[in-house]
């Protein structure tokens, strides 16, 4: 009996074998999938760049203009910001603001890098908002005050899941860059919004 | 006098709150334009108020940085954090009244009764408020609240924005509220006008400088990421508020 029992526990043993690296790598194929795990893996990455205080500044800014550009969706972004005057701005006008606030928002947080004090990211959850939607719940810890809770709502798209807005303390980025566009936009018109959003940035580069 | 004084507050308040029952909600979406993301916020603000709000928000940030933050620094300067963290604890628990009486308003009866339970606690082992034994110890947590929130749990809209001067941001429904709340400081049913009024603004301003000394740094972060100032913190004001309206309904 047990000389028959011993060949099939064989066999298990090495099917099982076979088998257990096969589904690890597959589950683990899929939870890089998720919105979780592509912004852990990219806040991650940042964290580390941020951290890397020997390298040069501009080489550290480039590698995070590098790094953070796939994930970031500003075509999206961008008409969120304007809201309703999206749809009476000309294609070329929507490329133009697109570039324009992207170079704003590089400017205004990669300018920032070497304020960073060791502040480390916990990952608390994720939300789906409906297919192919999900929120990411993450907050930023640091000893001796309170953590800033940090959310990132993410599509996915043929490249993968890409960020649309981010909340900080629960407020809205994107909705409060839209609040201060539409004032400009109705008092001043698109001229001026991308004069402002120009000037900005060029304040930022140089103050930094 | 005190009965008389009451009633003239009460008239106030009810003529303020038929006010707001009578405007339009501060926000209107978003119309037409491509399909929006799930979770997208879409709000603009109506704003008719914006002439005047500009001119008080520009007033306010003049008091802010030739007067309030210097201040602020210069206290900064001598007392250290723990101290003014204590301050402002003090002031904090000695406030509890509005944030039990509005949960009680909203019937959110545990937290009510938490509100007083730390107030008990804190007064008395916790040294009049300077240290929070009744969260550190009890794990009573703070819940937060004010007669905007109760109005606004209770379905009235925000109303317009408007800034006021020294009050800096609000809406009509939360200045409305702010108003009641600080009726209900005990002081001013027990001393006279000219005690109390002078009391409450000198307690104020210590409070609004030593919350600023713990927060130097305040606006210069809002103005690094803004490219219209005012709309900024006018967003951010209102995301806030909508924020703690749905922490309050979640109690």
């Amino acid at each position: 009996m047990n000389n028959q029992s011993r060949p099939t526990n064989r066999a298990i043993l090495l099917l099982l074998g076979l088998l257990l690296p096969a589904t690890i790598a597959l589950t683990s194929a899929r939870a890089d999938d998720s919105a979780m795990a592509t912004t852990r893996q990219f806040v991650d990455q940042a964290l580390h760049i941020l951290g890397d205080k020997q390298t040069p500044t501009a080489q550290r800014q480039q590698q995070l203009r590098q790094l953070l550009e796939p994930r970031f969706d500003f075509k999206e972004m961008s008409r969120s910001t304007l809201g309703y005057h999206w749809k009476t701005l000309s294609a070329q006008q929507r490329d133009d603001f697109a570039d324009v606030f992207k170079n704003f928002i590089e400017a205004a947080y990669l300018n920032k890098i070497n304020s960073y004090a060791g502040q480390q990211v916990q990952f608390d959850r994720e939300a789906s908002l409906g297919t192919g939607y999900a929120q990411v719940f993450t907050k930023i810890v640091q000893a001796g005050k309170a953590p800033i809770p940090v959310n990132y709502l993410l599509e996915q798209t043929p490249s993968g899941w890409k960020v649309y807005d981010v909340t900080v303390d629960n407020i809205s980025i994107i909705a409060n860059y839209r609040n201060q566009f539409n004032r400009i936009l109705n008092d001043q018109g698109f001229d001026q919004l991308v004069a402002d959003l120009k000037a900005k940035q060029q304040q930022l580069s140089l103050t930094s | 006098m005190l009965k008389k004084n009451r009633v003239a507050r009460y008239t106030a308040f009810a003529g303020a709150f038929a006010l707001i029952l009578a405007i339009a909600p501060a926000w209107a979406d978003d119309q037409g334009g491509p399909p929006h993301p799930p979770g997208e916020n879409t709000q603009v603000y109506s704003d008719p108020l914006a002439p005047f709000n500009e001119k008080m928000f520009t007033f306010n940030l003049k008091l802010d940085h030739y007067i309030l933050h210097p201040v602020a620094q210069g206290y900064a300067d001598i007392a250290p954090v723990s101290v003014r963290e204590s301050v402002g604890r003090f002031f904090n628990n000695i406030n509890f009244i509005p944030r039990m009486a509005n949960n009680l308003f909203q019937l959110h009866f545990p937290e009510a009764g938490g509100e007083l339970a730390r107030f008990g606690i804190n007064t008395t082992i916790g040294i009049g408020g300077v240290f929070d034994p009744a969260d550190k110890w009890f794990g009573l947590q703070q819940h937060d609240n004010d007669m905007g929130l109760t109005l606004g749990h209770y379905g009235v809209p925000s109303g317009y924005y408007l800034v006021l001067p020294f009050l800096g941001p609000g809406t009509i429904r939360d200045d409305v509220g702010m108003a009641a709340d600080g009726a209900m400081w005990p002081l001013s049913y027990f001393v006279p006008w000219y005690i109390y009024i002078p009391a409450g603004a000198g307690k104020t301003i210590i409070q609004a400088v030593n919350y600023r000394s713990l927060h130097l740094d305040l606006f210069e972060q809002v103005d690094r990421y803004a490219v219209d100032l005012y709309g900024a913190v006018q967003d951010g004001y209102m995301q806030r508020r909508a924020n703690e309206l749905e922490t309050v309904n979640q109690y």
